[in-house]
């Protein structure tokens, strides 16, 4: 259970960067606000949201937990170095921690440019490598006896099934192939 | 996260599968610690554990990924795990 300590919101700022870890819901408006330049022709904002099923098999409630001070090191990495191969005005990212409601969004990612092809651009490539390397784990909850499951965004890499309400230590628990 | 281990010894931080297998967040195991040894040591107290986590996982210590597949070592410096360091499994991500 989170403290009232980590329900606060954490982030690390760099001129034109912006990234964020929070256990509140995500607002739109405020990050658009953090890249929206007079210089920008164009801001791109993407918003990831909480899907209901795995493969077909329904999720009652997705939890996402961090290793918060290294996960906010590889945000602004990632930001840092968008920000200057796209020639960036600003770059802001932003991701929910803890229960997040089904259909709610889980990440943020805005990106303002001069123009638009670059932002589009900009946009995907920090969400792919957002995905690829920050430190941030989603498990899903399949409710009843199916328990939980840690996901992983690599393909072909085991999500180690939680044994639902067990008392005793390390348990081996069956695991799940990720499928794509 | 940010409590310091106690007097010789170092933390070490279970993230997503890692915290399911040890059914726990985090623990403070005795230093100095040859990093060769980590995987060793947790597969002595959670059987199972090298081949269905840590040969999956990435390690940190002190924020900065290390490289497990060190085997030379002659070649290259030995990494020491020191006291107060600490040392996280990182699991494959899943954030987005």
């Amino acid at each position: 259970m989170p403290t009232p300590a980590e329900r606060t919101e954490e982030s690390l700022q760099e001129p034109g960067c912006f990234v964020a870890l929070t256990h509140s819901p995500l607002d739109i408006p405020s990050l658009m606000d953090r890249v929206r330049s007079p210089e920008a022709g164009a801001i791109v904002i993407f918003a990831g949201t909480t899907r209901d099923n795995f493969a077909g098999k329904p999720v009652i409630e997705l939890q996402y937990s961090s290793y918060t001070p290294l996960a906010l090191r590889t945000m602004m990495s990632i930001a840092q170095s968008i920000l200057a191969k796209h020639s960036l005005k600003g770059i802001a990212m932003i991701h929910r921690l803890g229960p997040v409601p089904i259909g709610e969004e889980s990440i943020l990612i805005a990106v303002s440019s001069a123009h638009r092809q670059a932002a589009w651009r900009a946009g995907e490539e920090g969400l792919e490598e957002c995905k690829a390397r920050v430190e941030v784990w989603k498990r899903e909850e399949f409710g009843g006896e199916e328990g939980g499951v840690w996901r992983a965004n690599r393909d072909g890499i085991l999500g180690q099934k939680e044994e639902p309400a067990t008392g005793g230590g390390g348990g081996g628990g069956s695991s799940e192939q990720e499928v794509k | 996260m940010s409590s310091r281990p106690p007097k010789g010894h170092f933390h070490v931080l279970y993230f997503a599968t890692a915290g399911s297998y040890t059914s726990k967040q985090l623990e403070a195991l005795p230093a100095p610690l040859p990093l060769r040894e980590l995987f060793s040591t947790l597969e002595e107290r959670y059987q199972g554990m090298k081949e269905s986590v840590l040969d999956h996982s990435l390690v940190t210590v002190n924020l900065s990924y290390v490289d497990m597949q060190t085997d030379g070592e002659d070649e290259e410096e030995e990494v020491i795990i020191q006291e107060g360091d600490e040392v996280a499994i990182i699991p494959p991500v899943s954030s987005g």
